[in-house]
């Protein structure tokens, strides 16, 4: 008890000042998985509260069912103290439990006052466009959210589809706010002016549920830190008592390395002989003039915002893309116009960057997707033929290494948790790469326990002698991993930095568009400095 | 205590064959409301239906004769669903099919031997041909095949209603709408039973062996599922698109060629009597599976001869189309259904 008065106190509130919403002893069982057990979680009037948790922990399942689209197996749900049981989302709308998804669910031909108000008991039969616009204009300056009304979705930033949900869930006056991951999407910029709204909603009394994965983020904003593993609940903390340490150590349940991973052991040597090499490489207009140099064992990082190329030149690496200009070199050979198939046959692995999309067919068993690159040759198959029961055993294989518990590899590849998922590929495009691997955005979405097993697998293979090109938007890891970093911009390369050297500011300089060259001098004073 | 539904993100074998079973006895059960509330006697009828059907062996070479096209074009939607492609124009190409073998029997002198295998060819050829510009065209210009291939099945059946009552006419005089009888005839199997059924049941169990078997079958598997991933790991997506949809085309025309020289013995207009239509309803109901196609087209033979047997009674071929409808929306339905388990749950306090 004391305890929970100093809870009240710390957050400015009256003793016995009932939580928001509060989850006691929930459990949840899934055919094989026990996704929640005895979790107990409560949300107090006026705090943001971070649910933290690798992929898998029990996150998700937790808030669906707050909000109502799972029943728990056992335990209660109380809203403002008393008992509620949600039988569908809209008995949880109804008691002022609102949720932005990871992915938006808007109509996206929709104007924003249309996604606003469909659905809503509130919205008036017969309504004009413009009353309409006025209605959500209204909303939205007493919530202080910054939308166009009259804007289709279709054409807004992510950041701002993004202020249309939460003003959806809003409007339907919810006093507990969940977002799930809600700056995987955004921008630094966009993400500290949600952080600014979030604040002054929970000023009001209400309070916000905050899932994400990046510990840096989560104790920037959140007041306190509830920790699953498991499907079990660890610990809430304040958050001021937590560094990135301690909570990494909490989520995973094992000390995590989050430094320099460039070092080799010993007895391996450093980089070798190039292996892969661009030469003028363009792609119609998206890629220009890339020369650019991979050596056998070492981690190219590849740097910059998003949309500047790195799809494309991913694509030009593994044959998924023909250059309409230059060539495409593994070991001196021209691969230019080899294909897909061809480049991923001479050792070229590929962890594409939209798994859903191209690295897996989702709805085929895992097994199926576990021989994608290896079902052409025994013991996969032989001559015309595939043979189903090896095909099982290579995929048995993959997952042991890959360390993916799967209970039946007949279950289609989409019932893995996303983490999972990637493991599977990462290591499925492993034992093909045996002189490059490009991998694009390997952790986007992963918790930090799946992301370090990826890290870990790149080292190994650079270890092993292997080219290993990292395409990502975090420069933590590229700094981690990278012997050197390349820099892209509109799809030219602004250079190229030794990983051991590289200066944060010098590579956001280049990311905004600034080449090395013209401001050489400086960084070189700034490295020495 | 307390009901909840939980949808599970796959329907375990078990529920999905109940759900299946449930929605036939669904279908027939409204069937049966509506028609004693039109003043028939549904049990009497659902038992003349059994009797002549299974009871006599007239009545099981006829359902015979029903199920060897509806299998031949139940394969051919779903070989093509097997990519992805919804094949509408098995009516068509089995049209054409017949039309091809039956040109090879009346203008192409030959002993049997030779002119059997020509015709099957022929047929088979001649549905790939009427599917090969829905399928270029889908393949490089990512034109729906849905509605070519339909629009093609209008064009399929007055050729042959205009070479049937024209140019092909039986110069006897006898028959006015029809080709003269074909000088070949696919020799019969099991009574009136020709040997395209058998082929038929072959072709089914040879594609399941393919499909689940064979590296072009897994290729096929990937490519249909997520033709993404299928780039990404360097198979011919658009090969494997333009073979399955000429395979689709083909097997739907061997099945013309079937009926035109095993069943029917002359080439007349509207001898696809919809069962190009009907191999959508047997492929979607069997879920693309070639074995499935066996049982699906099984029932489906079951309800078409029922009908034949209705309409003694005075119901028009209406009432068939209606009870194949309820059956695939209850099938529909069930399947969805299927992914849903109920749970009870204890309320506290």
């Amino acid at each position: 008890m004391r305890d929970e008065a100093d809870i009240r106190q710390r957050l400015g509130l009256e003793p016995g000042t009932p939580p928001l919403v509060a989850l006691r002893g929930i459990g949840k069982i899934f055919p094989g998985v026990i996704a929640n057990a005895d979790v107990d979680f409560e949300v107090l009037p006026g705090e943001i509260h971070a649910l933290l948790g690798e992929n898998g922990a029990g996150k998700s399942t937790l808030m669906n069912v707050l909000t109502g689209i799972y029943q728990p197996d056992s335990g209660e749900i109380l809203v403002g103290g008393y008992a509620q049981s949600f039988a569908a989302p809209q008995d949880a709308i109804a008691a002022g439990i609102g949720m932005v998804h990871q992915h938006f669910k808007l109509v996206q031909a929709f104007t924003v006052a249309e996604n606003v108000h469909l659905g809503w008991g509130d919205t008036p039969a017969r309504i004009s466009a413009a009353d309409l616009e006025a209605r959500t204009a209204a909303l939205a300056a007493t919530l202080n959210l910054a939308v166009k009304p009259g804007a289709v979705v279709a054409d807004l930033s992510t950041g701002e589809q993004q202020r249309v949900e939460i003003l959806r869930v809003l409007s339907r006056q919810a006093r507990v706010l969940i977002l799930d991951e809600p700056t995987a999407v955004l921008t630094p910029a966009e993400a500290q002016e949600l952080f600014v709204a979030l604040r002054g909603f929970v000023a009001q009394g209400n309070a916000v549920i905050f899932i994400s994965h990046k510990l840096d983020e989560v104790l920037e904003i959140a007041g306190r830190i509830t920790i699953l593993r498991q499907g079990r609940k660890v610990a809430t903390e304040w958050a001021e008592d937590c560094t990135e340490r301690s909570l990494a150590q909490l989520m995973v349940g094992r000390d995590i390395v989050l430094s320099d991973l460039r070092g080799r052991p010993d007895g391996v040597a450093g980089p070798g002989a190039p292996v892969l090499r661009l030469e003028g490489v363009g792609l119609k207009g998206l890629l220009t003039g890339i020369t650019l140099e991979v050596r056998a064992g070492e981690i190219l990082g590849v740097a910059g915002v998003a949309g500047n190329g790195q799809r494309e030149l991913c694509q030009v690496m593994t044959g998924l893309a023909r250059p309409t200009e230059g060539r495409v070199l593994l070991e001196g050979v021209d691969l230019s116009t080899a294909g897909p198939g061809k480049v991923a046959a001479v050792g070229v692995g590929h962890i594409p960057e939209d798994r859903l999309a191209s690295g897996v067919a989702p709805a085929l068993s895992i097994t199926d997707n576990a021989v994608l690159r290896e079902y052409r040759a025994p013991p996969v198959s032989r001559g015309p033929w595939f043979l189903p029961r090896a095909a099982l055993a290579l995929a048995q294989q993959i997952a042991g290494v890959a360390e993916v518990a799967v209970p039946d590899f007949a279950m289609p590849v989409r019932n893995l948790s996303g983490g999972n998922q990637q493991r599977l590929v990462a290591r499925r495009e492993m034992r093909i790469a045996r002189k490059v691997l490009v991998a694009a955005y390997p952790s986007r979405g992963l918790d930090v326990g799946a992301i370090n097993t990826m890290m870990r697998y790149f080292t190994e293979l650079r270890d092993q002698g292997v080219a290993v090109v990292l395409v990502s938007e975090e420069l933590e890891e590229l700094l981690n991993l990278s012997d050197r970093i390349a820099v892209l911009f509109h799809g030219r390369i602004m250079g190229v930095v030794e990983g051991a050297e590289a200066d944060l500011d010098e590579i956001g300089l280049m990311m905004g568009g600034q080449s090395r060259n013209s401001q050489n001098g400086d960084s070189q004073n700034g490295a020495a400095a | 205590m307390n009901l909840h539904l939980q949808r599970l993100p796959s329907a375990r074998p078990g529920m999905a064959f109940g759900a299946r079973v449930a929605a036939l006895v669904l279908a027939l059960l409204t069937a049966a409301a509506v028609l004693a509330a039109a003043g028939f006697a549904p049990l009497d009828l659902a038992a003349q239906v059994l009797r002549s059907t299974f009871g006599s062996r007239f009545g099981l070479e006829d359902l015979g004769l029903l199920l060897t096209p509806l299998i031949y074009t139940g394969l051919a939607v779903a070989v093509g669903l097997r990519i992805g492609a919804w094949n509408i124009g098995a009516e068509g190409q089995f049209n054409i099919g017949a039309f091809c073998a039956a040109g090879v029997a009346l203008f192409v002198p030959g002993p049997v031997w030779l002119l059997l295998p020509l015709m099957m060819v022929a047929g088979a050829m001649g549905g790939a041909l009427w599917i090969l510009v829905p399928t270029l065209a889908r393949a490089y210009a990512d034109v729906s095949e849905l509605i070519t291939t339909l629009l093609l099945n209008f064009v399929a059946l007055l050729l042959v209603y205009f070479v049937a009552t024209g140019p092909w006419l039986d110069p006897s005089g006898h028959a006015l709408a029809t080709t003269a009888r074909l000088p070949v005839a696919v020799p019969e199997f099991w009574g009136i039973v020709h040997w395209g059924f058998p082929v038929a049941v072959a072709l089914a169990l040879l594609l399941a062996v393919v499909f689940a078997f064979s590296r072009w079958g897994y290729e096929v598997r990937i490519s249909g599922s997520n033709p993404g991933a299928a780039r990404y790991a360097g198979i011919p997506v658009t090969r494997h698109l333009i073979g399955v949809m000429l395979l689709s085309g083909a097997l739907a025309g061997l099945g013309g060629m079937m009926e035109v020289a095993g069943t029917v013995g002359r080439l007349q207009g509207g001898i696809s009597n919809n069962y190009g239509y009907l191999g959508i309803m047997v492929a979607v109901l069997a879920r693309a599976a070639p074995l499935g196609v066996l049982a699906s087209a099984l029932l489906m033979a079951v309800i078409l001869n029922g009908g034949i047997i209705l309409q003694t009674q005075g119901l028009t071929t209406n009432t068939v189309l209606a009870v194949t409808g309820l059956i695939l929306l209850f099938s529909a339905i069930g399947d969805e259904l299927a992914h849903y388990r109920v749970i009870r749950r204890q309320e506290k306090g």
